[in-house]
């Protein structure tokens, strides 16, 4: 028959057999992404950027000793590897490597500021659409479809003639547009984990709403942010440069990626490295962030394992 | 004895589809008193998890739209969401049905039963968990301090529940409601829960409510039984009563479609026949005629209501209340 529990046991620590220690969703999906060789390189190209976008005036003053604004007119189109410009110079006698130097401040700045903010209105608002349906689920989603209709680009350059672009306008900008398809992903991951059963077990443990919604669901679609998000700074960058091309971006004065290929364009057949240097730094930043993106989403979505 | 805890007043809970109105409790009442075990038995659909639900007010897309859950002398259904809140995982718990899913698996096991701790206490995280550490070990989960710091998914079935009555009690709440808390565990697991939930009544005191389909569950906890069908409660009573005499003909054809161990195991078992009824159309007078094979002229007419049968039980039947025994062939 049934042996009776052992309730009144005391709470002396039973000997447990030695196994593999504890690991959580998140290292374990860590722990994949680590093996995953084109994901971590394509991270730490990422993070080098990053870096030279952090450090640009601290780089630009040990390696070229010069401004990215000071006109060198006696020295215009100055080939790579020229004495004192390692990448040559432009059309006004500028130091490509130093505007190249202060160029990622502007993409990754815009990249991560887009990011973070369209990640934290899409989940926000994929979120609260998600957990109460009904009428806040329509009428929030059906505001998304009309933004997601409208074609972005002319989204852009109408934002971009009524506000004056700096590097955080246009992140808004960017982001302004971005933040409808994140909530609706977000949106389609709330409604299969809330029937879940510890949704209805957790309310009725007396959670409240805000409780529900940021402590226990939130960290359950977490990880389609995070895949997003690191998809979407491909993008975001991507974005940047063409307005920046268009003429809708970063004024000319400061340097971006994007503005320095425009500048270049007609210089193209003499001085080819003027559109060069910006356009395979975009390639090369827009391709590690997607093949960042992928190795995320394989670390993250058991089912492609 | 004192009043009762609990009470249900002629509970009415609808669900509105754009098919109709589901009627999934429909008029039900109940006491529940302080240490005691009822039982509420009753096929898919018949109700009892939305009554549970409904004393929790976590009904949604259900809507209580009559009657009174009064407990220790408030009615549950006039409470603001901010009182119920109060209520819920303080003062009654539940334990749900599918311990698989019925724990985030995002966070520590351990976190999640001191959550309701933190919840209604406002402890620090440390004192919440020295609470969840000592209940996990009192439902016999071994080296508590240890598993506390596990996710869900490192346990085995039969743990998550124990951890699930473990969560449910760290409050010490004076009602626990047990919506089926056995049917996802295999047999053996089962015994052990349900030995497990008769400790936890005779040490707690929690009075507790067990909603099942399985009879002998039942028989073996409760010490009053509710049949429900319907949305109905169509018989009620001591349990030794109910499954000795049933006095609704729904009752006595569910004793006789389960396999007795005591009794010739050569006769075939009964199933009722028919299907459940349809909660939108519901048919006239008693809802089990169709399928009842002591109906009477009237039943297809007038709904009967729970009126004493016998000493000691109630029954809504008019075949019964007018005196026949049930005996089949």
């Amino acid at each position: 028959m049934i042996t009776p529990l052992p309730i009144d046991a005391p709470a002396t620590p039973s000997p447990v057999a030695p196994g593999r220690p504890a690991r959580s969703y998140w290292q374990q999906a860590t722990a994949r992404l680590r093996r995953n060789r084109i994901g971590v390189a394509s991270g730490l190209v990422l993070l080098f950027f990053v870096l030279v976008a952090v450090l640009s005036p601290l780089l630009a003053a040990i390696f070229t000793h010069t401004d990215p604004r000071s006109i060198d007119l006696l020295n215009t189109f100055l080939p790579p590897l020229s004495p004192h410009h390692i990448l040559g110079t432009d059309d006004l006698g500028r130091d490509e490597l130093t505007r190249m130097f202060y160029g990622a401040q502007v993409s990754m700045g815009i990249g991560f500021l887009a990011v973070g903010v369209a990640l934290t209105i899409g989940a926000g608002v994929g979120l609260v659409a998600g957990y109460y349906g009904g009428l806040i689920d329509g009428l929030l989603m059906r505001f998304v479809d009309i933004i997601l209709a409208v074609p972005a680009i002319f989204l852009f350059i109408l934002m971009s003639i009524l506000f004056k672009p700096n590097t955080i306008t246009l992140a808004l900008i960017i982001a302004s547009v971005g933040w409808g398809s994140i909530a609706r992903l977000v949106r389609g991951e709330v409604l299969s984990v809330r029937t879940r059963d510890f949704m209805m077990a957790t309310s009725s443990l007396g959670a409240s709403d805000f409780r529900l919604i940021f402590r226990h669901l939130l960290p359950n679609v977490l990880h389609v942010l995070i895949v997003f998000g690191s998809l979407y700074l491909g993008q975001v960058v991507l974005i940047e440069a063409a307005l920046d091309f268009l003429g809708l971006g970063i004024s000319p004065a400061t340097p971006s990626w994007g503005n320095m290929l425009t500048n270049s364009e007609t210089f193209f057949f003499h001085s080819s490295w003027l559109v060069i240097w910006p356009g395979v730094t975009i390639f090369v930043t827009v391709l590690a962030a997607n093949l960042f993106g992928n190795a995320i989403r394989d670390a993250f979505d058991p089912r492609l394992r | 004895m004192a009043g009762p805890l609990l009470e249900l007043r002629d509970l009415r809970t609808q669900f509105f589809t754009p098919e109709g109105v589901v009627k999934a409790v429909d008029g039900v009442s109940l006491e529940l008193h302080p240490g005691e075990t009822l039982g509420i038995v009753g096929e898919s659909g018949s109700g009892k998890s939305v009554t549970a639900l409904s004393v929790m007010r976590l009904q949604r897309p259900g809507k209580i739209v009559g009657g009174e859950v009064r407990f220790k002398g408030r009615d549950l259904t006039k409470l603001s969401e901010v009182e119920m809140r109060e209520i819920r995982g303080q003062e009654i718990a539940m334990i749900f049905q599918d311990p698989m899913t019925s724990l985030n698996p995002v966070f520590r096991t351990g976190w999640q039963v001191a959550e309701p701790v933190r919840l209604h206490s406002g402890w620090d995280k440390a004192r919440a968990m020295g609470v969840a550490v000592s209940m996990l070990n009192k439902v016999g989960i071994p080296a508590p301090e240890k598993r506390a710091r596990d996710y869900p998914h490192q346990f085995s079935g039969g743990m998550r529940q124990r951890a699930m009555i473990a969560m449910g009690l760290t409050t010490t709440p004076k009602v626990l409601i047990a919506d089926e808390p056995t049917t996802a565990l295999d047999v053996t697991i089962q015994a052990q829960i349900l030995d497990l939930l008769r400790h936890v009544n005779r040490e707690f005191g929690t009075a507790t409510i067990l909603i099942t389909h399985n009879l002998g569950v039942v028989a073996g906890m409760c010490e009053r039984v509710m049949v429900m069908y319907a949305g109905r409660i169509v018989e009620s009573g001591p349990t030794v009563d109910v499954f000795a005499h049933p006095k609704h003909p729904y009752t006595w054809s569910l004793l006789r479609s389960i396999p007795r161990l005591d009794e010739d195991r050569h006769e075939p078992l009964k199933p009722i026949e028919g299907l459940p009824p349809d909660l939108i159309n519901l048919p006239s007078g008693c809802a089990f005629h169709p399928r009842c094979q002591f109906k009477v002229e009237r039943c297809s007419r007038d709904v009967p209501a729970l009126t004493p049968v016998g000493d000691t039980q109630l029954a809504a039947c008019w075949v019964t209340q007018s005196g026949v025994e049930l005996k089949g062939a």
